[in-house]
């Protein structure tokens, strides 16, 4: 047992270290004072930073890919919502099969969701755009909002929402006085989510965007030049740490909402 | 019937397939406490979401305070609910869940407030209001459950179980208040539950339900002394259930021999030929070594002894009969707890026999 115990110690620290070293490497080259991304290190600088700010065509990449994140992240938590509830409270034939179909872009490669995606955005005579983008975003997203709403509708009590209808509410003011205050939560968590995975997401932006480029695959063009490298690995610290807080507040909000239900914690992503 | 507040005629039930309620004829008066008894998935909960609007009947009719509920929704319902989880809003204050019925109505904000504050006195919240309602205890739930129903006045308050989640001395002190309550207040109640003793101590009127019909409803005590179905009598307490034959007024029970009934001992009927002969563990006794009784005799032989130490509950077995009787006897002083395997003479009343068609 003993022996078995230390081998699973070596395993976990091994994995953490392979997951994890290279983003450490990011904002180690980040600060390094030197456009060859190399040891040994250079010296300390800001100024990768610095030139972050005097690139207009970032600029234009960072505001597509919030307007898209943003959209992406409200028409994926507003169809989980819906997906979420109707799971909760209705039974009808064939529930478990079309809750498995909304499910399966989770496990779908992106790169067939892109082709298909494009060739049937092609195929409809519509030109691509920010447009198409939050179309094949909110397509992944949706699946991770579902299972965040799941768990916050699942451990809600039904009789709270009789008890307000009971009381004189009307099904709408029930929902909105009761329903959404105690799922809020999850909202929120669903909202962080879809927000980070469309922010970050490259291979279906790539082959939907149209004239302006989302922010990874901006970043993905300036891998052409080595002396932007340094700048990339600025930008990809920031990034980093921002879904980072992203994920963190998401899974706060994700586990105060079961608690604030009273129920108890089963799954979630982190 | 003119005072009933609430009137059902021939309702039933249907969950897809399922058959839940299966022709429910039932008058509740104003102000008095009902309750609807029964075993677990008999369809008490069901008939009591379709009086209050969250299920919809298949066929029949409902009538509440004499309008036709078919086309009204629950939250126009002149009902309320206590819900077996209590439902108690996690978000809100105490004062904010009791007060929740009162945001439609017409009421200033002070009449409101002082609308809270009385619901909670009479509950015993008296200074609760602004407590969280997350953090409360399982009988200051059940309290601010009740608050939040009786606040809006409804003409009939519907109460699924509401003690089960309680442990025993919470719950029999519940029982109390809850049966004084409805004494103050003078509101229908009609209450779920499936403890028998809890029915008969609370309840003016109770409705014994089996497999969505109502097999008997009277009051306590006709529901205990005269049972119409041997299942009715052991359902509600324990009934000694003998094999008998009847003849004319003549009864002959296996194990305690010939005795006198009346057609009163029969409530659904006199049988006639085989029967079933019931009898409730205190209208027997054991006669101590010595005693002398006017009363009639027979004897078996003690397998099993409960020792409960107000009383003591003996199997006894009948000579001709192979299931035990159960009877009970006062633990008074100087009178001795007797040992398995005694041979015990017993003494009956043939006026406590109840008969039953099926044996
Ligand atoms: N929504 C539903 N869909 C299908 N069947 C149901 C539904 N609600 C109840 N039933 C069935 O109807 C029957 C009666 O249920 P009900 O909840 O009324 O029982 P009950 O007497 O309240 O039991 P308990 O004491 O366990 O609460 C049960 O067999 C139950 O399985
Ligand atoms: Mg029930």
């Amino acid at each position: 047992m003993k022996l078995n115990l230390n081998w699973l110690k070596g395993y976990a620290v091994l994995y953490l270290v392979f997951l994890y070293a290279p983003i450490f490497l990011l904002p180690i080259f980040a600060f390094n004072d030197a456009t060859v991304i190399a040891f040994p290190l250079k010296g300390f600088t800001t100024r990768w930073f610095a030139d972050l700010t005097t690139t207009p065509a970032l600029h234009g990449a960072v505001l597509n890919s919030l307007f898209i994140a943003i959209s992406t992240a409200i028409l994926s938590t507003c169809l989980g919502i819906c997906a979420a509830r109707a799971g909760a409270r209705f039974s009808f034939p064939g529930k478990q099969g079309i809750i498995g179909f909304i499910m399966i872009p989770l496990v779908l490669p992106e790169i067939i969701v892109a082709v298909s995606l494009l060739v049937t955005l092609l195929q409809l005579g519509l030109s691509l755009s920010s447009w198409t983008v939050i179309l094949g975003h909110t397509l992944i997203c949706t699946p991770f909002s579902i299972a965040i709403l799941n768990s916050a509708f699942a451990t809600l009590d039904p009789s709270m929402e009789e008890a307000a209808y009971d009381l004189g509410e009307t099904k709408w003011s029930t929902f909105r006085l009761i329903t959404l205050p105690l799922v809020m939560p999850g909202i929120i968590s669903s909202f962080l989510i879809a927000f980070t995975i469309s922010l970050d997401e490259f291979i279906i932006a790539f082959f939907l965007t149209g004239a302006e480029p989302t922010l990874p695959v901006y970043l993905w063009g300036q891998l052409r030049f080595p002396a932007k490298l340094p700048i990339v690995m600025a930008l990809g610290t920031i990034l980093v740490a921002f879904s980072i807080l992203l994920l963190t507040l998401a899974e706060i909000f994700r586990r105060r909402g079961i608690a604030k239900a009273g129920g108890r914690d089963t799954g979630g992503f982190l | 019937m003119t005072d009933a507040i609430v009137s059902l005629t021939d309702v039933h039930k249907y969950y897809g397939t399922y058959h839940a309620l299966r022709g429910i004829t039932l008058d509740i008066r104003a102000g008095e406490f009902f309750s609807l008894l029964g075993p677990s998935g008999c369809g008490k909960t069901t008939l009591l979401r379709t009086i209050a609007g969250f299920e919809d009947v298949s066929s029949g009719t409902l009538l509440l305070d004499g309008k036709d509920m078919a086309r009204v929704a629950a939250n126009k319902r002149p009902t309320n609910m206590v819900f077996q989880s209590y439902a108690i809003f996690p978000h809100l204050s105490v004062a904010e869940n009791v007060g929740f019925g009162l945001r439609r109505s017409s009421m200033d904000s002070a009449a409101k407030a002082r609308a809270v504050d009385e619901a909670l006195e009479m509950v015993g919240l008296k200074g609760y209001g602004t407590r969280a309602a997350h953090a409360l205890s399982g009988g200051q739930r059940q309290r601010v459950a009740l608050a939040r129903a009786l606040i809006l006045k409804p003409k009939v308050l519907l109460l699924d179980e509401p003690l089960s989640a309680l442990d025993k001395k919470l719950r029999e002190q519940m029982q109390n208040e809850l049966r004084r309550l409805q004494r103050q207040v003078g509101i229908t109640f009609i209450l779920v539950t499936h403890d028998q003793e809890e029915a008969l101590i609370m309840s003016d009127r109770i409705a014994v339900m089996f497999e969505g019909e109502i097999a008997q409803l009277a009051s306590p005590q006709d529901l205990y002394r005269r049972p119409l179905t041997r299942r009715v009598g052991e359902f509600i307490g324990v009934m000694n259930v003998l094999p008998a034959t009847v003849s004319g007024q003549e009864a002959d029970i296996a194990g305690l021999g010939r005795a006198p009934v009346t057609p009163d001992q029969a409530p659904s009927g006199m049988p006639e030929g085989t029967a079933g002969a019931g009898i409730r563990p205190e209208s027997m006794s054991i006669l101590y070594d010595g005693e002398t009784t006017t009363r009639r005799t027979a004897s078996g032989e003690v397998v099993e002894v409960f020792y409960y130490g107000d009383m003591t509950y003996y199997d006894v077995v009948l000579p001709g009969t192979t299931k035990p009787m159960t009877i009970s006897m006062k633990n008074v002083a100087g009178r001795p707890v007797l040992d398995r395997g005694t041979t015990a003479r017993i003494a009956w009343d043939a006026e406590a026999l109840v008969l039953f068609g099926d044996t």
